[in-house]
């Protein structure tokens, strides 16, 4: 089990982090959530033991975050990060050896995720010659390979197209059925939702929410509804019971007023609009998030550690 | 101590798995050799030049085609007489001949002398014929004045000369212009050698570093290894590979003067000794390390190999500044410039190795200067792994030198 406790790192003025606390636990897929620059990148440096933080602690199971610890854990980095003359076996290899793995073990395993992610004829190529997707898949083996009992996955999917985020996923949830501790960063609320059980949603080095993703929803579930249709919803948002609207040209998101039912929805826009699909749902992620910090998580979290620290 | 080693394997193999890498050490012998043998092998004296070919001469003047074809002999140079100058210049042109001199009726006060020649730029040709016939002009005016002609010779004889280099044992070895050149050009080469690979190992470094930072691999290293395990590992990586190179270098060089040289009787420059290829290896180790550390930490703090570009500059003035003044210290080796140079630390290793080469410093100055360089190594190694461990992190932040160097101070 991994636990953070009351971590605080600060760059000159900046308070990148400012007393995160959590546990990641063997078998889940724990999810670190903020906007760019919220501070995960800080975290996930102080749980590399990267960086030092100023004050709090980080253990592993009940130990202290010491050097050695770092062969127990698999880093995927939101960018790739192998070294591009090198061939992918050779670079592979090369990171499972530092991982303290020995040679034998490491190709056999190196091998398996090849096969697994159908690209054992890449082998021999060059990193350079990689496609976007083949080259998050190989840096993902770089991260498991060694078989490490905790992963550290920043923004997985980004720039990948659906099938390669498919089998991203499904190497994940394999990695959580074996006891791995998966942590999962990223700024994109709709993937956290998928695919976490447990979160923490930051923003400028501060806590906004954590605990179970269902629990966290039915704390801060309101009366939503998602719309599907044909025709001008723009008079929803002017319904006297509608708190907020998410509003795309055949979908929106409804969030009711406290003490209305989706009913009143319902009838309110029953002829006016074609209805395809009309859901009450618990909002989104994302919906939460922009409620409790007034603003869309794609904003980053201001200046000063986001740009000097890519905190 | 496993994982330095994993990582000074890894980035050897990168650096001398290269194109680059093995033309420059398989180059670098050729190099060696074009300074060292090829000299000799050059025509620059007329015999090598026209190569056994005749040069025609034709004159008009009494005693000038003799004194031509006797002095011609004695160089080495076969001559032949014609009075078809129509011949003689298709001979030139078709490269049967080495020249064709003619001298006119009247020369040298009315009228002239020729030389033909294929190219115009076979200068050693002519000018050893101008010097001919000069002598022999001044010997006719001499006699037209009514002089006796070997009166003025044994005047203007030149008056006997000699310069003794006395050895630490009291021999004495005589010396000409010819080995002040040679001096001059050994020096010169070995203090490129030098000058050259350490600017070329430092940003080799330096870049690598910057690159490591630019294609993100740093996250993943260190989430491995410590940034210091990660600095070292690049700097002895590459450090080997520097040693490989002056080790291909140092034994072509030594087979040169060994073998090569008694085998074919080839006058290898005595400066290319054991002794000086030794001290070349010892302050390019030395230099390697002091310059390789400050490029590895401006690297760590800059943004791109631009910027890199940019920070590197204060260091490269270390390097050009011997460089600029390696003839004075070659002329003078134990000025007080010179002297005070091949302490400081960062200028020590070119200027001290000058001065090992071309003159004999005192052992107490070497040890100084080798202590101190060593010294500034340990020092700009801690200086450089706390500047690195902030900077290879940093981002998206062009970096002030001095900021840089705040960063020592980070906790």
């Amino acid at each position: 089990m991994l636990k953070v406790e009351q971590v605080v790192k600060t760059y000159e003025t900046v308070r990148a982090v400012d007393g995160l606390s959590f546990e990641a636990r063997p078998g889940e897929i724990f999810g670190l959530i903020g906007p760019n620059g919220a501070g995960k990148s800080t975290t996930i440096r102080m749980i590399m033991n990267i960086i030092a933080p100023d004050s709090g602690s980080i253990r592993f199971d009940g130990e202290r975050l010491s050097e050695s610890d770092k062969a127990r854990i698999g880093y995927l980095p939101e960018e790739r990060g192998l070294y591009k003359k090198a061939k992918v076996g050779e670079s592979l290899e090369y990171l499972a050896a530092l991982k303290g793995m020995r040679l034998q073990d490491a190709r056999a395993s190196i091998d398996a995720w090849l096969r697994r992610f159908g690209i054992a004829d890449w082998r021999e190529r060059k990193v350079s010659e990689l496609s976007k997707g083949m080259g998050q898949k190989v840096q993902f083996i770089g991260a498991v390979a060694h078989k490490p009992s905790i992963v550290l996955f920043d923004e997985p999917f980004s720039g990948l197209d659906p099938v390669a985020q498919d089998e991203l996923l499904a190497a994940m949830v394999e990695l959580k059925a074996a006891g791995v501790t998966v942590l999962f960063s990223t700024h994109v609320m709709d993937h956290a939702e998928k695919i976490c059980e447990r979160i923490l949603l930051v923003d400028r080095g501060r806590e906004v929410l954590y605990g179970p993703l269902a629990e966290v929803k039915a704390r801060h579930g309101r009366n939503a509804v998602q719309l599907e249709f044909d025709g001008d919803a723009a008079f929803v948002k002017d319904l006297p019971f509608v708190e907020t609207v998410v509003a795309y040209p055949r979908w929106v998101e409804v969030e009711l007023r406290e003490g209305s039912e989706p009913d009143q929805l319902f009838r309110a826009v029953a002829g006016r609009l074609r209805v395809r699909r009309f859901e009450a749902v618990t909002p989104s992620l994302h919906k939460i998030f922009v409620r409790l910090v007034g603003r869309s998580p794609e904003e980053t979290a201001g200046a000063g550690a986001g740009e000097a620290l890519r905190a | 101590m496993r994982k330095l080693a994993l990582i000074v394997r890894h980035e050897f193999r990168m650096a001398t798995a290269n194109k680059a890498f093995v033309i420059l050490t398989v180059l670098g012998p050729f190099l060696i050799l074009a300074v060292t043998v090829l000299p000799t092998f050059l025509a620059n004296n007329p015999a090598a030049m026209s190569a056994g070919r005749p040069v025609a001469i034709s004159s008009a003047v009494p005693g000038a085609a003799e004194t031509l074809a006797e002095s011609f002999k004695a160089m080495g140079v076969a001559v032949a007489f014609t009075d078809d100058p129509q011949a003689a210049k298709a001979a030139v042109l078709d490269g049967s001949s080495a020249g064709y001199v003619v001298v006119e009726a009247g020369w040298p006060d009315a009228g002239r002398a020729l030389f033909y020649s294929k190219t115009g730029v076979d200068a050693t040709m002519y000018a050893s014929t101008q010097a001919i016939l000069g002598a022999f002009a001044r010997e006719l005016r001499i006699g037209a004045a009514g002089i006796d002609p070997a009166l003025v010779r044994g005047i203007l004889a030149d008056a006997p000369f000699e310069v003794l280099k006395i050895g630490p044992e009291g021999n004495e070895e005589s010396k000409t212009q010819d080995d002040f050149m040679e001096a001059l050009f050994v020096s010169l080469s070995f203090v490129m050698v030098l000058y050259m690979t350490v600017l070329l190992y430092g940003q080799m470094i330096g870049a690598s570093v910057v690159r490591e930072k630019t294609s993100k691999t740093v996250e993943v290293m260190l989430s491995s290894v410590t940034s210091r395990e990660l600095m070292f590992g690049k700097i002895f990586g590459l450090g080997l590979a520097g040693l490989l190179q002056y080790g291909v270098w140092i034994s072509v060089a030594l087979a040169l003067v060994k073998l090569v040289g008694p085998a074919f009787d080839i006058a290898v420059p005595a400066s290319i000794s054991p002794e000086n290829l030794g001290w070349l290896l010892v302050f390019f180790l030395l230099a390697f390390f002091l310059y390789s550390s400050a490029y590895a930490a401006l690297g760590a703090a800059s943004e791109d190999e631009h910027h890199l570009g940019q920070l590197a500059w204060p260091l490269l003035m270390f390097l050009i500044v011997p460089l600029v003044m390696v003839t004075s210290f070659i002329m003078s080796p134990d000025s007080a410039l010179a002297t005070a140079l091949s302490i400081f630390p960062m200028t020590a290793p070119l200027v001290m190795l000058i001065r090992v080469l071309v003159s004999d410093p005192p052992a107490w100055q070497l040890a100084i200067s080798v202590a101190a360089v060593s010294a500034s190594v340990i020092g700009m190694a801690l200086l450089a792994s706390k500047i690195f461990r902030t900077g290879i992190l940093m981002t998206g932040k062009r970096a002030r030198l001095g900021e840089i160097l705040r960063w020592v101070s980070v906790k």
